[in-house]
């Protein structure tokens, strides 16, 4: 009783702070992991900032490279094959996704080595590979030729190497996503007379919708992204990183500046609405 | 009526072979075991979700055995009621009537129907996971009734629930059990469940059915150690049966004696049953009335209980023993000497066979 009393003077003769003071300076302070985690926001803070404040400085730079007809196309180009890329991966990745989180085939291993792969190759490496696979004398490109699809420096080639790139990227993503939902609540779907098909349909498919669409952002992010693999197999029509690197080496570091700003900028906005758009995708509860 | 006639299964490390078991029209049965033993699974092959490898399985005559779960007609419920939470109550009920092709208002009309019988329409366009365990487990429960199931699985439906939802949901299976002359096979580690509930009472472990029989019977005469432990026998000690004498035979256990009300050949090993509640226990000092199985030992620790205290005794051999409420003033310290008595008519007996390591049968 005592004690608690002199805690409580000790309390009201002090202000608050000291308490506070006392309380993060004894082991509770989250400092130790703070700072050198800093570092590393701090080099994405600058980067930032030595992109955006030379152009802000000089915005004849950015005015010139908005108005390009060539910047537009490079834009229009690279966020149509990341769409048809996004797009291609969910009608095959979505279901390989599903067969590797319910299977417990010896091969699982096998196939999942393969789906990583284009995760630990160079991107020269893969581009590459896509472009001996894809090019008109390719094992791909030759039959595909023939029916009309070309791939070498074609926008098809384009989201041939963005695919390529991204499998592992959508795959996993939406294949952990299939491990969460309880395969008792497919049996109990199945006992209600659901098919396999369709209890995939109702049930699995709507609870894995927010890892689905994390999985198409992080293959789109990817897609858009790459350069190496690209230009091997399709230079032309020039994507937004082909097009940043010729200026670079052209045009000089403010030109590129710019077109990184507008990149920068696009993917900002487009990531807050997708955000926004999903903030509800998946969440089933009254309470909030 | 449920027939699996001698299944096999193989999943990882476990496995079944020859499982057979009967569960008779409109009856209801539960089958008990210990973690591990393979209920689920056996559970889950009959419902279709796991394929065997032999034998057949059965459904109102029915050889389901090839048939994907969706043909089987058979309602499965999970110990977590698997509710599909991105659906609404209404919705989960309806689920099973939509997957089967019911036109849209008569399913309407059907699932209103379910709602209101089941005091459940206040709860109809809630989403399932703010509902509380009772509320879920009476939508479970509509959910695989709304389809007129053949017969029902239940995987320890009652387990996740507090103890009054327990009782009344527990209540509330068996009457629509027999109004509805459903066809349960449920799976528990509860004692009280399978009294209440159960006609018929299957012990299983390590893929193998060890004993099938009414409650009564299963807990008062288990044939295998497992059963034993399953119907609450706490003590299970074993020894050596030495010679008989009216109708009794002195057992050697441990570096002591017990007397039990059976007669047993002399020299096979056998396992002595006790209840825990069946032992008495005294201050060394104090004469009993009763000169047989007085056991000479002393309190190791006692632990309150529901019903009064439980003693950890060491003598010849350990035992652990109930001391009811009236009795349980703590009157016993640790270190203390004492003497146990148990009636020989108490001593429940298992022979272990000479051949394998843990079959048994009842004497």
């Amino acid at each position: 009783m005592a004690r608690t009393a002199a805690g409580r003077g000790s309390l009201m003769s002090s202000p608050e702070q000291p308490l506070r003071k006392k309380y993060w300076s004894s082991g509770n302070s989250l400092a130790a992991f703070w700072i050198p985690g800093m570092i590393l926001v701090g080099i994405i803070a600058l980067a930032l900032l030595v992109i955006t404040i030379p152009v802000l400085r000089n915005p004849e730079y950015l005015a010139g490279a908005a108005s390009d007809p060539v910047v537009f196309q490079a834009f229009f180009v690279t966020f149509l094959a990341g769409f048809c890329a996004v797009g291609i991966l969910a009608i095959t990745g979505t279901p390989l996704a599903y067969a590797l989180s319910r299977s417990d085939t010896p091969w699982k291993g096998v196939v999942e080595t393969l789906v990583d792969i284009p995760l630990v190759l160079p991107h020269t490496v893969a581009g590459l590979m896509v472009y001996l696979l894809f090019m008109s004398r390719g094992l791909l490109g030759a039959p595909l030729g023939g029916i009309g699809l070309t791939f070498e420096d074609a926008f098809p080639g384009i989201v041939a190497a963005m695919v390529f790139v991204a499998i592992p990227y959508y795959v996993n993503a939406v294949r952990e996503g299939f491990g969460r939902v309880p395969v008792q609540l497919e049996n109990v779907a199945r006992s209600l007379g659901a098919s396999r098909a369709r209890a995939f349909v109702t049930v699995t498919l709507p609870l894995t919708t927010r890892h689905i669409m994390y999985g198409a952002l992080l293959a789109w992010g990817r897609a858009i992204g790459e350069f190496a693999a690209v230009i091997m197999i399709a230079y032309f029509p020039v994507v937004i990183s082909t097009l940043i690197y010729y200026r670079f080496n052209t045009g000089g570091i403010a030109e590129s500046q710019a077109i990184a700003f507008i990149l920068i900028l696009l993917c900002l906005v487009l990531f807050f609405v997708f955000r926004f758009l999903t903030r509800r995708a998946g969440v089933y509860d009254d309470r909030s | 009526m449920i027939a699996v006639e001698e299944i096999s299964l193989t999943r990882g490390d476990f496995s079944f072979a020859g499982i057979s078991l009967q569960v008779p029209e409109s009856s209801y049965t539960v089958l008990m075991g210990p973690s591990g033993a393979g209920k689920t699974l056996l559970l889950e092959s009959i419902g279709g979700f796991l394929p065997v490898t032999g034998g057949r399985i059965l459904v109102a005559g029915r050889d389901v055995t090839m048939l994907p779960p969706e043909k089987r007609g058979i309602g499965f419920m999970y110990q977590d009621y698997s509710l599909f939470p991105h659906l609404t109550v209404e919705e989960n009920i309806a689920y099973g009537l939509k997957m089967k092709g019911i036109a849209s208002r008569e399913r309407t009309s059907t699932v209103k129907t379910l709602l209101s019988s089941f005091s459940l329409h206040t709860l109809a366009s809630r989403h399932t996971g703010s509902l509380s365990g009772g509320e879920k487990q009476r939508v479970a429960l509509v959910r695989a009734l709304a389809t007129r199931p053949t017969a029902l699985l239940l995987d320890e439906p009652f387990a996740a629930l507090d103890p009054e939802a327990r009782l009344s949901c527990m209540d509330e299976v068996k009457a629509i059990q027999k109004d509805h002359g459903l066809t349960i096979l449920q799976v528990s580690h509860d004692r009280d469940e399978a009294y209440r509930l159960a006609d018929q009472v299957v012990v299983m472990d390590n893929g193998r059915i060890l004993q099938t029989g009414t409650p009564a019977a299963i807990f008062s005469h288990p044939v295998h150690p497992t059963v034993a432990a399953v119907a609450g026998f706490e003590n299970i000690l074993e020894g050596t049966s030495g010679s008989s004498e009216g109708g009794r035979t002195r057992l050697s256990i441990g570096t002591g004696t017990i007397i039990a009300d059976r007669i047993v050949p002399a020299g096979d090993r056998i396992l002595a049953c006790i209840r825990s509640r069946d032992i008495t226990l005294a201050g060394a000092d104090i004469p009993l009335s009763e000169q047989v199985n007085r056991i000479d030992g002393q309190v190791i620790s006692m632990v309150a209980t529901d019903h009064g205290c439980q003693v950890r005794f060491v003598g010849p051999f350990p035992l652990l023993i109930d001391i009811p409420g009236d009795r349980a003033s703590w009157e016993y310290r640790p270190g203390e000497q004492v003497v146990a008595w148990v009636a020989p008519k108490d001593v429940h007996l298992i022979r272990i066979p000479k051949n394998t390591g843990d079959g048994g049968n009842a004497l």
